[in-house]
């Protein structure tokens, strides 16, 4: 597969002279088109600012991001982001945020209305569009955030936390349903999460990060057959892989 | 169950209202408090009533006062809130500035703008105005600088430029905290006026309380700050009902309704 995005010796320093904060790096790392990679590491291990520097959200101190063959200077439009506190404004129900990004591109929603509705219903949310999102539960609000950030069609997706404030049961059953749309389409996904876990059952790759400064510890190949469902999660090769994640978390004295 | 809990809730409050006048009404009369000192809520509405057509005329005056420098005050106040939000040149300069003159007690201003200009209408205006202002303008601007950065990156991802950001993102946001401001100005906007017309008026409900006050008649004072405080819960419902259209989306509307 070919390379999507491309990270040569990026670091992150926020602050500067005694008080700087060295954040994340220097990583190198690359991102094949189609892949769905996860950023595991723990809270404050600096993979969210990792997320944000292809995002083009945030510069990088050092080093440089190339996404498609192009150097990431400035926010990148053509990618779909969720972040950690969904972005779904409180004055528009969930059809409405949803049309918020394609208005914010100069998109008439009007022309993508099957576009939505096709979105909506593969989140299950076709009877929930003209609630508002305190009207939903968190599960729900972040289906709903996950379609705002996919209906413009981005082939690469950016995912922070998606389902890091969702009940276990929740987080499974929508664990699900991004697999099975990302099965289905083949974007590539960049996934970032506390949970080694869930890292293991929806990825292809898994990047282990180490905090204080965030390093990339091991990138580690999931080959596993997709969809991984409860009859893979059981398996040794699984158990194998995760065992394999706490071992380097358990020798860095996180867990 | 939430109706009949409403029903019972606002039952008991008017209940406690007609009490309070009641007590009122019959501890002047088993006290025998002269008529000079405080009159009960029946004569007040029986003087009132036979003064009416003064009162209503004063009340259309300090109304005037009170809604022009409201408006004038929303007026200028938005705007200049944006600049001093979006402007990190204004928000090193004026803004301090703003927030030092809003320690000063605007009130005080009063007798000066009513020695530079006059009786009239004007420096009335002004006072309100002034009293108005600073609630207004302090809340635009945090208003406008309180957008989550959540929110901030999600604009700047979509590559929406500055003016669609506004209108979708930026001041749809920004209406709750703005409304505070317009709120808390609103319940001032009365004083200003009615001391404004203390210090120098030939007409005004704040001019009519002084003048039968200084005639020993309390009953004719309080239908005064009776049509006073119609003045500041009108505007205070106006603004409230804009509320609702506006931002019938957000917590503090969504509570009332329920």
């Amino acid at each position: 597969m070919p390379t999507l995005i491309e990270l040569s010796g990026v670091k992150k320093v926020f602050g500067s002279g005694p008080e700087a904060v060295h954040a994340f790096g220097p990583v190198d790392m690359t991102i094949e088109d189609g892949e769905f990679i996860s950023l595991l590491g723990p809270s404050g291990c600096g993979k969210s600012t990792l997320m944000l520097m292809i995002a083009g959200l945030l510069d990088t101190t050092e080093g440089a991001i190339t996404l498609a063959g192009r150097r990431v200077a400035g926010p990148q439009t053509d990618i779909g982001i969720m972040f950690q506190d969904n972005t779904l404004v409180p004055w528009r129900t969930v059809r409405g945020n949803i049309d918020l990004q394609l208005e914010m591109r100069g998109i008439d929603p009007a022309e993508r209305a099957a576009d939505v509705e096709e979105l909506l219903r593969s989140v299950h949310l076709e009877d929930f569009q003209a609630r508002y999102p305190h009207e939903l539960s968190g599960g729900m609000q972040q289906r709903a955030a996950f379609c705002q950030a996919m209906v413009h069609r981005p082939k690469t997706m950016l995912l922070d936390e998606p389902l890091g404030k969702l009940d276990a049961m929740t987080r499974e059953n929508i664990r699900s349903d991004l697999q099975a749309l990302w099965m289905q389409k083949r974007p590539t996904v960049v996934f970032v999460t506390h949970s080694i876990e869930e890292a293991i059952q929806l990825s292809s790759r898994v990047a282990v990060i180490t905090p204080r400064p965030g390093r990339i510890e091991r990138i580690i190949d999931i080959d596993l057959p997709f969809p991984r469902d409860f009859e893979v999660k059981s398996s040794a090769a699984f158990i194998g892989h995760v065992r394999e994640t706490q071992e380097i978390f358990r020798n860095y004295g996180v867990i | 169950m939430r109706m009949w809990n409403t029903v019972v809730h606002s039952w008991m409050f008017i209940a406690f209202f007609i009490g309070f006048f009641l007590f009122w009404e019959y501890a002047v009369i088993w006290f025998d408090v002269p008529r000079y000192i405080l009159t009960p809520p029946s004569v007040i509405v029986q003087k009132g009533a036979a003064d009416l057509d003064r009162l209503l005329y004063y009340t259309y005056v300090t109304g005037l006062e009170t809604v022009l420098g409201y408006v004038v005050a929303i007026v200028l106040a938005l705007p200049i809130g944006l600049a001093i939000a979006f402007s990190s040149v204004l928000r090193r300069t004026i803004y301090p500035f703003l927030v030092c003159i809003e320690m000063v007690p605007k009130i005080a201003f009063a007798p000066l703008f009513i020695s530079w200009l006059g009786f009239g209408l004007l420096p009335k205006v002004i006072i309100v105005f002034l009293v108005c202002f600073f609630p207004i303008v302090l809340n635009a601007i945090l208003a406008f600088n309180s957008l989550s950065e959540e929110l901030t990156r999600f604009a700047r991802s979509t590559g929406a430029g500055a003016w669609r950001t506004f209108v979708k993102i930026r001041l749809p946001a920004a209406l709750p905290q703005c409304f505070v401001g317009f709120k808390y100005a609103a319940i001032n906007a009365t004083v200003g006026a009615a001391i404004a017309e203390f210090i120098g008026s030939d007409e005004g409900l704040g001019f009519y309380i002084q003048i039968v006050t200084g005639n020993m008649r309390p009953d004719l004072a309080f239908a005064g700050i009776f049509f006073l405080t119609l003045i500041g819960l009108c505007l205070f419902g106006v603004v409230t009902l804009a509320e609702r259209l506006l931002i019938p989306w957000h917590i503090s509307v969504r509570r009332k309704s329920h």
